[in-house]
């Protein structure tokens, strides 16, 4: 089963949940799809790990990625590209707003209110049950209750991202599958897809899932590994 | 409880937890700030308390009295913030009281940056405030490291009286792993009646307990600065660790980092092992104590020409692994400050170039 995704997607959750590393692969998934995709870099209140470090590869594939002027890439300031708003107003086959954590990481979306106001957008909450807080159905409803006051949007739907990083075992993913199966039904929002990392794929029965997989080749990786390369896979 | 994934900064607080420790007094900056957001919402789901000071400066003091009273005390903080409450942890050191203390090293000097550094090895292990004091100084290496030392660090804290410092850098408390926690410990220090100001009626003693740091007599302040030198020396006894890669072949090089910084220097020998050139590597587990034995050991091989000290700041570790080395073979250093961590290649090219 194939993702099938375009317009205008936010992608929300809690600190960790995996928002960045679903972001840039949902944005080389659709690229690769032959879309034409835009993705932001909103995480105005994280210092570490953010969308902005993979910039260069995802332009390698012809992904535009939004992010603060360079004099002020290495800051935990909360700079909004005004070219944000603009890239709302004029959206490309696939728009991606990678947002901050929590309810705090959504507050920047209520600046954006005017450009959002009127068009339809998707905002999808990630949701990774082995991380505190959101292991359990009534944590992850807590957080979404959050999000949506803070943003003062709706969300439409749920990514599964179960992981412990390297550690994750096929057991695990199916864990998080049910996991977000259960999710749904509580919350009545649609599954939208999970994620698998493409080095644990081969040991996955994807006829387990009713949903679409999203394959994870992990950009965000500390300095003693290296981020999976993407261009390899272009087609 | 199985695994589950954890920033560092997260994974910290909540070691401290399983510590026992109820009491956390912080203020917030980067890159450390999740330990506070984690545990403001952490401590009260356990009965626990986070206070956040007006400074740091304040911070300091209030875990002086706290730990005075007897009561488990924790902070995290980084670079910039730990120099404020100097002046406090050299009073806590100076009256013996137990605390543990974090920093979550980033750029400096002055306000520098926000990304990871080792530029506060001077500060944690030389004093860093004033007077003759120690700090038992430990370094992880991974999130699941940070959480074993946390846990260890409160029992040694309340075993010597003196503040037991963990010195993670920025990646530390950044990086996301996989975690497991053991079981809690109990929530008391267990030698505190001896010491605390806890009230005469609550330990059911008649002795008075006396919390302090000012000694006008000279000869008092000798023998109370002689008593602290001897716990020093004992932990230098008791409670030195350390970690060994590849040091069982036929290494030239001997390289000796801690913290995350040895993690990209074990896949630069890996590497190097692909292709024929072997390295060894001391990994200080403790900053204070010093593993200087080990190292002068591991340099006594009789292969090893070159000890090279790897480190995220000017050449700071450098001068304690000089002196472990004792002369014996030449030491160099290879670094890089500023929050641009060396990547493996570099460090490979750094070793090829001695």
């Amino acid at each position: 089963m194939e993702i099938d995704l375009d317009g205008i997607v936010i992608i929300v959750g809690n600190y960790g949940s995996g928002k960045t590393e679903v972001s840039i692969n949902l944005a080389v998934n659709r690229k690769r799809a032959g879309l034409e995709v835009r993705i932001a870099d909103l995480d105005l209140v994280n210092p570490y790990f953010r969308t902005r470090e993979a910039k260069a590869q995802l332009a390698e594939l012809g992904i535009e990625v939004v992010v603060p002027p360079m004099q002020y890439m290495q800051a935990d300031l909360p700079i909004l590209s005004p070219v944000v708003a603009g890239m709302i107003r004029q959206p490309s086959q696939l728009t991606l707003l990678d947002m901050g954590g929590n309810d705090v990481g959504v507050n920047v979306l209520a600046a954006l209110g005017d450009a959002l106001r009127g068009r339809e957008i998707h905002v999808f909450q990630v949701v990774n049950p082995f991380r505190p807080f959101t292991n359990t159905a009534e944590g992850c409803l807590k957080i979404r209750d959050e999000i949506e006051k803070a943003s003062r949007l709706s969300i439409s739907g749920i990514i599964g991202n179960a992981n412990l990083i390297d550690e994750t075992s096929a057991r695990d993913i199916y864990t998080g599958y049910d996991f977000a199966l259960e999710l749904s039904k509580k919350s009545g929002l649609p599954l939208k897809f999970v994620t698998v990392a493409a080095e644990l794929m081969p040991k996955i029965d994807i006829k387990r899932f009713t949903c679409p997989i999203l394959l994870i080749e992990r950009q965000l990786v500390p300095p003693w590994k290296r981020a999976i390369s993407l261009a390899s896979k272009m087609e | 409880m199985g695994k589950i994934l954890m920033k560092g900064n997260e994974a910290i607080g909540e070691a401290a937890i399983r510590a026992g420790c109820l009491n956390y007094f912080a203020y917030p900056i980067t890159p450390q700030s999740e330990v506070a957001e984690y545990l403001s919402r952490r401590m009260p789901e356990v009965g626990g308390m986070f206070l956040q000071g007006e400074s740091e400066v304040a911070v300091a003091y209030m875990l002086f009295g706290a730990s005075a009273c007897g009561a488990r005390v924790f902070t995290t903080s980084s670079s910039p913030g730990i120099s404020l409450m100097s002046e406090g942890i050299s009073y806590m050191a100076a009256a013996q009281c137990p605390a543990v203390l974090v920093n979550i090293m980033r750029g400096g000097p002055g306000l520098g940056g926000i990304l990871p550094s080792q530029g506060d090895y001077f500060q944690a292990t030389k004093g860093g405030g004033h007077g003759d004091y120690r700090l038992l100084v430990m370094a992880p290496a991974s999130v699941q490291e940070a959480v074993e030392m946390v846990m260890l660090a409160f029992p040694l804290a309340e075993k010597y009286r003196n503040p037991v410092m963990l010195l993670g850098d920025g990646l530390i408390g950044q990086m996301m792993e996989p975690v497991e926690f053991p079981d809690h410990l109990k929530s008391e220090p267990t030698n505190k009646d001896e010491w605390a100001t806890n009230g005469m009626d609550t330990r059911g003693s008649n002795k008075r307990n006396l919390v302090k740091s000012l000694f006008l007599d000279a000869g008092k302040l000798n023998d109370h600065n002689l008593m602290l030198k001897a716990k020093y020396d004992r932990m230098k006894q008791e409670e030195i660790r350390y970690e060994s890669y590849n040091i069982e072949s036929d290494y030239k090089t001997l390289i000796v980092s801690y913290g995350t910084m040895s993690r990209v220097c074990k896949t630069a020998i890996d590497n190097m092992k692909d292709e024929g050139l072997e390295v060894g590597m001391i990994r200080p587990q403790t900053l204070f104590p010093f593993p200087e034995k080990a190292i002068y050991e591991a340099a006594s091989k009789e292969s090893c020409k070159i000890v090279v000290s790897i480190e995220m700041s000017m050449g700071q570790m450098v001068e304690d692994v000089e002196r472990s080395v004792k002369g014996k073979l030449p030491v160099r250093w290879y670094g890089k400050c500023g929050g641009d961590v060396p990547t493996p290649e570099e460090v490979v090219e750094a070793v090829k170039s001695f």
